[in-house]
């Protein structure tokens, strides 16, 4: 080649520095003290804090709100440290053992961010009809009790960079947690942002955390509350449904709508919301569950129904045996075999859950499908939103426990 | 009791699964375990709402096109491994100012010609000397193969013969290099652009290293999986699960077993793992510091760390946006716009150094250019990436750190509007941002530096992969990925991964085992 390039005076010279880059790199080496080689580095210990594996709680104190059917737990770090701070409307994910199974349950944090650093922390379980885990922790659950849970998780929360500044809460039941979370953070100046939060109950001895939603409404003007009353009529009190209307009403342009709630108040409330023609981005649910009838999902096969299948699961190097009824999640006959198996949202949006299928059929309904494009492809599956139509060969990964 | 295993891969990011797959197509028997419930570290993906972001890929190089395939596709081709790539129109937009303060806007274009010509066009006189300089890129390119293919054992009378100008300039600097040829400045300073994809800035960055990156770009042009990252680490795992190998997720590995000098498995989350031979996706400082018994520490591998520091590379910052407008309505043309404030390297890495407040250094990425089909019609979506230091992110408080990350990612949304006149703000539907914090939790690695060590002056790529055999000298257990010789990226991960199970299976050979 034409060109000679040459750096220093001399070639010659530029060609022994490079062939003396490692006796270089050596004397470099030789010329450091042989300490002892730590790693502890703030960073990650920083991620840890935030994100721990698990958390070790420890149950301080039951509030009984006996007209809405409901308990709070407050709950404590079992070492005494500070638990992981969130963002308010993040839920924990609580593995729970009751009767062999080893399950887990997602509940909105309903206690404020800045309890978590003291180490409290508090969520609230209300009594539903058939409810499995609800009824066994509102029957069993005191005083002193251990519970592990999972850091805090979910996206549903206010995020200043994407929402407007007002926010239009749709509640009902136990789905008063997350916006409750909101309201003491508004209040204690974590968070800034103006929060309207319309309350459905049947009667007003149902309405869970009036007293303190009103108190906070009281002191804070950024917080407004509607308690929307069903199945009676009273002074003060809207009477109805969540509907168009009463959004439109107490909504202040532009706004985003958040909507938690139990499964009939979705499918009431998807149909208000489209009347309002909010875009996409205005509207945030928080699932944190399946349908309980399947069978009536769209596409749901026909002939799966009411059916029992096999499965055969692995997990590292063991492998079980057990039954599936077509109209339950595969998580929760995984979870009904004593199988510690990892998840989290319980609505196949975490993927914490995801989980290899080697053969058989399933069936994972539209509204939960969250699964990344390449997991579709290879038959992954977020067990937690799938349900078996065959008998199944599944891979589920391990979940971290305390030792 | 779990079975034995030939070798144990620790870590299925891209060094780790391209070792495993190495591994297996030579017929070991292969344990491939992750501590996360996905493959891949930093090459996945996520999901927000409707849009499946990928995480960190601006862009593969070394792929080359299907029918003259280069490195990496021909490396997947040999796993057996099938990926659909999609090909990036330019090398970059950037949008800067040259190193005498005047105003930078340049898009530079694929392939060695048109490069040429282009940079003709924004620096007019510039051909004679851009031609020359690309003679030596490709010198540089010819001789960096002929030394990888020799495993370490290049003939230095071929090299005098065939490769003088590599000789010659290889050890030094670019930015001395780059002097010594005359090139004129403006063209370096748009040639620095691509600084930050190896975080060492001009003066300090090896020009073999460099050269091969710049050009393994520029010649061959760049590519990105048309489904994420994350397209790539589940086509690996399925060709690995092909193959007779095992993948468990949600698995850590705590601690490595010896018996006497020679390693013999690991502790795990899930239990212990008896094998041969250990791969260990993990930075060396993690391995030593609390992953096997001191007193099997040799006093260089002691030293070697105290030489380095603790100087990880670069900590990334990203934000990543689903916008419910289309590409074309936003007015985003280009699929990678880089903004800086100087293209004097050494001057904006001490800005990224300075934390916020001197901290204008962000790329831009819309993945619909390359592939609008990659979210929902009527939308896009892209991510901005930097970096940050080491101070910012270790003195930071749970409650202050989203306000902290969210203060940068307005910056960077800002610069786009003020810098490109692109407007995204009132569209995005959502919205992520990654910290070191998020680096350091997904990955493990220290102080959230993805890059490993920095691959400068005495420790650059060269001196390493000159000293291969005398870096980490544990039995039954080598390092690898960014940490590893050849360096940070993605493409160097799945190079390394492939290097090192070589050398691994050699080991095994000389053994006997």
């Amino acid at each position: 080649m034409a060109v000679k390039v040459k750096v220093g005076l001399i070639g010659a010279l530029d060609m022994l520095k490079f062939k003396n880059m490692a006796k270089v790199r050596e004397m470099a080496i030789q010329a450091a003290p042989a300490n002892e080689i730590t790693a502890d580095f703030v960073i990650n210990n920083n991620a840890k804090a935030l994100h721990p594996d698990f958390q070790e709680l420890v149950v301080d104190k039951v509030i009984d709100h006996a007209g809405a059917g409901a308990k709070t737990y407050l709950m404590r770090s079992k070492d005494g440290g500070p638990l992981a701070y969130f963002r308010a409307g993040q839920y924990l994910s609580l593995k729970l053992a009751i009767d062999g199974s080893k399950i887990t349950r997602p509940y909105s944090i309903s206690s404020a961010p800045k309890d978590a650093l003291k180490g409290v922390v508090s969520v609230t379980v209300r009594s539903n009809p058939g409810g499995f885990a609800a009824e066994h922790m509102l029957k069993e659950f005191k005083e002193g009790d251990e519970i592990l849970s999972s850091g805090p998780q979910g996206n549903f929360y206010y995020e200043p960079l994407r929402d407007p500044e007002h926010i239009v809460a749709l509640a009902g039941g136990s789905g008063i947690t997350p916006f409750l979370a909101m309201a003491q953070a508004i209040a204690d100046g974590t968070e800034d942002f103006d929060l309207t939060i319309l309350v459905g109950s049947r009667t007003r001895e149902q309405i869970l955390f009036g007293e303190e939603l009103d108190a906070l409404a009281a002191g804070c003007e950024k917080i407004h509350v509607v308690h929307v009353l069903s199945d009676e009529e009273a002074d003060g009190f809207e009477h109805g449904f969540i509907t168009a209307d009463l959004i439109r009403k107490y909504a202040k342009e532009p706004y985003s709508v958040f909507v938690c709630g139990p499964e009939a108040m979705y499918r009431f409330v998807k149909v208000e919301l489209d009347k309002l023609g909010l875009p996409r981005k205005n509207i945030r649910c928080e699932m944190l569950g399946v349908t309980k009838k399947i069978a009536e999902a769209e596409g749901f096969p026909a002939e799966a129904k009411g059916k029992v299948f096999d499965i055969t699961v692995r997990q590292g190097s063991e492998e079980y045996k057990i039954k599936a009824s077509s109209e339950e999640p595969v998580l929760v006959a995984v979870e009904r075999a004593g199988i510690t198996a990892p998840s989290r949202c319980r609505s196949g949006e975490c993927g914490w859950c995801r989980s290899k299928v080697l053969e058989g059929t399933y069936f994972a309904p539209a509204e939960n499908e969250n699964r990344r494009y390449a997991d579709i492809k290879w038959n992954y599956i977020h067990p937690c939103a799938t349900f078996p139509t065959s008998d199944m060969v599944i891979e589920v990964p391990a979940e971290y426990t305390p030792k | 009791m779990n079975k034995h295993y030939d070798i144990c891969v620790v870590g299925a990011g891209n060094a780790g699964l391209s070792a495993a797959l190495h591994c297996a197509v030579e017929g070991k028997k292969v344990l491939l375990i992750e501590q996360h419930n996905l493959p891949g570290g930093c090459a996945t993906s996520f999901r927000r709402g409707r849009f499946e972001f990928e995480p960190s890929l601006h862009e593969l190089c070394d792929i080359g096109s299907a029918e003259d395939p280069a490195e990496i596709r021909q490396m997947m081709m040999d796993y057996g491994v099938e990926v659909e790539w999609k090909e990036v129109p330019d090398c970059f937009r950037i949008i800067s100012k040259y190193t005498d303060g005047t105003p930078m806007d340049v898009s530079m274009p694929f392939g060695c010609e048109n490069f040429i010509d282009k940079m003709e066009y924004y620096v007019p006189g510039s051909r004679p000397k851009m031609e020359e300089y690309f003679e030596l890129l490709n010198e540089t390119m010819a001789g960096t193969a002929y030394i990888s293919a020799s495993n370490g054992k290049a003939d230095s009378s071929v090299l005098k013969e065939k490769y003088p100008n590599l000789l010659r300039t290889g050890a030094y600097p670019v930015s001395k290099v780059w002097k010594a040829m005359g090139l004129p400045q403006k063209c370096c300073d748009i040639m620095s652009t691509y600084w930050g994809y190896l975080g060492v800035d001009m003066d300090r960055m090896a020009f073999i290293h460099y050269c091969n990156m710049f050009m393994k770009y520029v010649s061959r042009a760049a590519y990105i999986p048309a489904h994420t990252s994350h397209e790539i680490s589940n086509a690996m795992v399925e060709r690995l699960r092909e193959l007779g190998g095992d993948i468990w997720y949600n698995c850590r590995a705590e601690e490595f077993l010896f018996d006497g000098d020679q390693l013999c498995g690991v502790r795990t989350s899930c239990g212990e793992i008896s094998c041969d031979y250990v791969l260990a996706n993990i930075n060396p400082d993690i391995i030593y510091g609390k992953m096997m018994p001191k007193e099997l520490i040799p006093e260089r591998e002691k030293k070697l760390s105290a030489a380095r520091g603790k100087n990880y590379s670069a900590r990334m910052y990203t934000v990543y946006v689903g916008l419910n407008k289309t590409a074309e309505e936003l007015g985003i043309k280009d699929y990678c716009i880089f903004f800086a404030d100087t293209s004097d390297s050494v001057q904006e890495y001490k800005n990224i150094l300075g934390g916020y407040d001197s901290n204008n250094f962000t790329i831009f990425l819309c993945n619909n250019i390359v592939n609008p089909d990659c979210s929902p019609a009527g939308t896009s979506m892209g991510f901005f990436t930097s970096m940050g230091n080491r101070e910012e992110w270790s003195d930071l408080s749970q409650e202050d750190y989203v306000a902290y990350k969210n203060k940068y990612a307005k910056k960077f949304i800002k610069t786009l509007k003020d810098r490109a006149g692109i407007d995204i703000e009132p569209y995005i539907e959502e919205i992520c941002v990654a910290s070191p914090w998020t680096f350091a939790r997904y990955l493990g690695v220290p102080e959230g530096a993805v890059y490993g060590y920095e691959t400068a002056e005495w420790d650059a790529m060269m001196a390493r992969m000159m000293m291969l055999g005398t870096d980490y000298p544990i039995k039954g257990l080598r390092p690898i990925g960014a940490a590893g010789p050849r360096g940070d990226g993605y493409s160097s991960a799945y190079v390394c991964g492939r290097l090192m199970a070589r050398l691994a299976l050699k080991d095994l050979k000389e053994e006997g085992r």
